[in-house]
């Protein structure tokens, strides 16, 4: 329409000039859209893209990524902490460069310490957060998906209208071709032919125009949307991730101390009850041998599971899952009040470690008030504020004010902030990973169907052969042709049906 | 057991420096006939290796010295789960014999189904690295850490992950054949559509089996930690890789990327495989580190 508008010889007149800009814009606007439906699912952007997602991997797996934990504070102090560490490190950007022969001399010797601000601005240090990531995967989801629905309607033709009376000429040019001549009728001939063909499951279709037969023969005309299922799949993989990413539930620094028993904020209603945690270690070479942490379930206070939670086996319950993650020791401390009454007696997991000193340290708080106790453990034989044998701790009030604090020497009581504390002993905590993935179940359908439908596409191709039969006195000409690329180190498919296709019709009538 | 393993190990290394010898014969004397049939002009539009008699013979004993490590390296994976009751995945010692007999395997494979005896020429001197790199390895069987603790699915995943690097290295190996000779004929190597087409067969079953490994790879994670996917290096790498061979996929049918720059597509794939079996070690450093925060 455009085209026409502008190769109009004459000027238009006034009616005409009001009447065509609307249209004008309008097909442009067509042009436009169509350019870019084009663009997008062309293949050369797509190959641009994936190139551009495996540089950004490349990146991401040269370029220390900074942990989930730390990214997901949304104070942004966690972030600042960890560039400082690394920072101070001094820790060469890429490691295992440096350590090459020729090369190593060559790159230049950059330090986490030097780059690390820089670094964070351009989000190196969280590749797959990034917007860089975010725009060439979105890219690429748009990219295939265009690409796939551009090709739906061919595929579909292909697959269910395909062109059975090809040009003569085809018979000569195709990239495979063969004629053979035969002393039969071209009715014998035919179905000879599809006889032959159909052995080789092929099906065939074939009209006649002008005494001459044209056959069509295909097989797995279905297999190449095998090919458009391995491409949406990753669509489908995605949206787990997604799914998982934003509808998830995950609380991957669970601690709990052996005899303690705590809710599971997953599950309403739910306590998990750890009864004991063993790690044990090869005799030989001190190596772990086995983490297990041996929990209880209760829903509303009756057992519902018990399970020992090892690496390779977590604990499923309802949707939420428990995964052993990591371990170390706690301090079993007995509260009383003024009266004498106990009204804390359990184990602290002692899970963190302290910034300036690195010791490590647990907090609980204490029932019935609105203090919290900070209980810090030894740093090992040497520790001269601490001894093994020691806890500390400390009491804050509501406001994080100190409101006293004590060191205690295991099995004595000790007075903290009007209470009586003792250290009775030390024991273990378990940390589990608590994870409720609403997504997973799209991930692994969308990875079964990426891996079965490229193994389809892959070993069953779609195979089409052409056959044309040209009546001559006493006989027909058959011409043969194919498209398939050209298998040239293996003998080709084309030419063994070929082959028997010429035996077929050369063996005598009747047998 | 274990030192049934070692000797098995030790013959493969052997047979497989042995046969690269040979098959390194091979082209040298069919690269003589090759030369002297130019000089007699008898250009014949041969496939294979130009061959007289003697380079055929030479060609045999290569390929019967390739067979012989591939079913020694065998024998010694074999030798080894039975000692150690599990797959070759508890280190790396384990997993570059696991490589070196994927690329053995798949070099062997490949020469018999396309009679081209070429391509071990590359792919054994990578097998006879992966060895002996391997053998600088302590071979100690020590019991699996925890995370190790998962026979069944680490087989599989070893098992799918080694037929994949194997395919890959024989599409390295035609890759790299057809990137000296882009115009074919040259030293009487294979033709370049021979090439591309052996390649081609390469990833096609590499492909599938790397995208399988993932997968596995990804359930194993799911198990253990309760993460299918976290951004690991190794990880990172492997999915880098598949990217890599899936661009090959493409360039093959797109104008302009058949050719050189798929073979190109073909070398760095292989190189980002390396990359990724090699990852622990390169990460080494970075992983202790990521352990912060
Ligand atoms: C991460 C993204 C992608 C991956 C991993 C991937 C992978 C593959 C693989 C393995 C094949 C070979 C199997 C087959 O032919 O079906 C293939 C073919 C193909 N891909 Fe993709 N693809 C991706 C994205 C895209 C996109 C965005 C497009 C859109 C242009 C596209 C277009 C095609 C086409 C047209 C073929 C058929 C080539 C042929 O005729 O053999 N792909 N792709």
């Amino acid at each position: 329409m455009a085209h026409e508008v502008r190769t109009r010889p004459l000027p238009p007149t006034a009616a005409q000039a009001e009447a065509t800009p609307g249209p004008t814009i309008m097909d442009r606007v067509d042009a436009v859209l169509e350019g870019l439906w084009h663009f997008l699912a062309s293949m050369r952007f797509a190959m641009v893209l994936i190139l551009a997602l495996a540089f950004l991997g490349l990146i991401g797996s040269l370029i220390i990524q900074a942990p989930p934990g730390v990214l997901a504070d949304p104070t942004g102090e966690q972030k600042q902490q960890w560039l400082n560490e690394i920072g101070q490190m001094g820790v060469p950007v890429v490691t295992w460069l440096h350590g090459l022969p020729v090369i190593g001399s060559v790159v230049p010797d950059l330090r986490y310490k030097d780059v690390a601000r820089p670094f964070d601005t351009l989000q190196l240090f969280q590749i797959f957060n990034s917007i860089y990531f975010r725009v060439v995967v979105a890219a690429l989801v748009i990219s295939t998906v265009a690409c796939s629905v551009h090709r739906i309607p061919g595929m579909i033709r292909t697959a269910t209208k395909p062109r059975i009376d090809v040009a003569p000429g085809f018979f000569e040019h195709a990239p495979q071709h063969e004629a053979i001549v035969v002393r039969r009728s071209p009715a014998e001939t035919r179905s000879i032919l599809e006889a032959t063909l159909a052995g080789k499951r092929y099906r065939t279709l074939g009209v006649e125009s002008d005494g001459a037969v044209s056959l069509y023969a295909d097989r797995w005309r279905w297999a190449p949307f095998a090919g458009l299922v391995g491409h949406l799949s990753i669509v489908v993989i995605l949206a787990g991730g997604i799914v998982g990413a934003t509808m998830g539930y995950r609380e991957s620094q669970f601690t709990i101390a052996e005899g303690a028993t705590l809710p599971v904020a997953a599950e309403p209603g739910v306590t998990i009850q750890l009864l004991d945690f063993t790690d044990t270690y090869d005799t030989r070479t001190g190596a772990p041998s086995d983490y297990a942490s041996t929990v209880v379930l209760y829903k509303d206070g009756t057992e519902v599971d018990r399970h020992v939670i090892r690496v390779n086996d977590p604990l499923r319950y309802g949707d939420t899952t428990f995964y052993q993650a990591f371990f170390g020791s706690a301090a079993v401390v007995t509260v009383k009040d003024a009266t004498g009454a106990t009204i804390l007696s359990e184990g602290v997991p002692l899970a963190w470690r302290t910034t300036n000193d690195n010791r490590p340290i647990g907090s609980v708080s204490i029932p019935g008030t609105d203090n919290v106790a900070w209980i810090y453990g030894t740093n090992g034989a040497g520790d001269t504020s601490i001894a093994p044998g020691q806890v500390r701790m400390e009491v804050y009030n509501g406001d994080g004010a100190s409101v006293g604090e004590a060191l205690l020497d295991q099995g004595k009581a000790g007075t903290v902030a009007g209470l009586t504390a003792t250290f009775e002993r030390e024991s273990q905590f378990t940390g589990l990973n608590i994870g409720r993935d609403p997504g997973v179940g799209l991930v692994w359908l969308g990875s079964f169907l990426l891996f079965g439908g490229f193994v389809i596409r892959f070993t069953m191709p779609h195979k089409r052969l052409w056959a044309r039969i040209v009546p001559r006195p006493n006989g027909a000409v058959v011409g043969v042709a194919s498209l398939g690329s050209k298998e040239v180190a293996l003998g080709t498919e084309f030419e063994s049906l070929v082959n028997d296709i010429r035996q077929a019709l050369a063996a005598p009538a009747g047998s | 057991m274990a030192k049934m393993s070692e000797y098995a190990f030790v013959a493969a290394m052997l047979s497989t420096g042995l046969a690269t010898i040979f098959y390194f014969m091979y082209a040298v004397s069919g690269l003589r006939a090759a030369r002297m049939q130019t000089a007699g002009a008898q250009m014949t539009a041969g496939l294979s290796l130009v061959s007289g008699p003697r380079t055929a013979a030479i060609g045999r004993y290569a390929t019967m010295l390739g067979w012989l490590a591939t079913v020694a390296m065998l024998a010694s994976l074999v030798f080894r789960a039975i000692a150690t009751g599990h797959g070759p995945f508890a280190n790396m010692y384990e997993f570059s014999m696991a490589f070196a007999f994927g690329i053995l395997a798949a070099s062997m494979w490949f020469e018999r189904r396309y009679n081209q005896r070429i391509l071990a020429l590359i792919a054994l001197p990578v097998a006879l690295a992966m060895m002996l790199y391997a053998s600088t390895i302590p071979a100690e069987i020590e019991p699996l850490v925890p995370a190790l603790q998962n026979n069944l699915l680490l087989t599989v995943h070893v098992a799918v992950a080694i037929v994949a690097y194997g395919s890959f290295a024989i599409a390295f190996a035609a890759a790299l054949l057809y990137l000296i000779q882009p115009e074919g004929g040259r030293w009487g190597l294979p033709k370049p559509q021979v090439l591309d087409e052996i390649a081609y067969r390469a990833v096609v079953v590499g492909f599938p089996f790397l995208t399988l490994t993932i997968i596995l790879g990804a359930i194993w994670a799911d198990t253990a930690w309760g993460t299918y996917w976290s951004w690991d290096p190794k990880e990172t790498a492997s999915l880098v890789t598949w990217l890599i061979y899936g661009a090959f996929l493409h360039a093959r049918v797109m104008r302009g990327w058949r050719g050189n720059r798929a073979a190109w597509l073909l070398v760095i794939g292989f190189g980002a495989t390396l990359f990724t079996y090699f990852g622990n070690l390169f990460f080494g450093g970075l992983h202790s580190y990521a352990g912060l925060g």
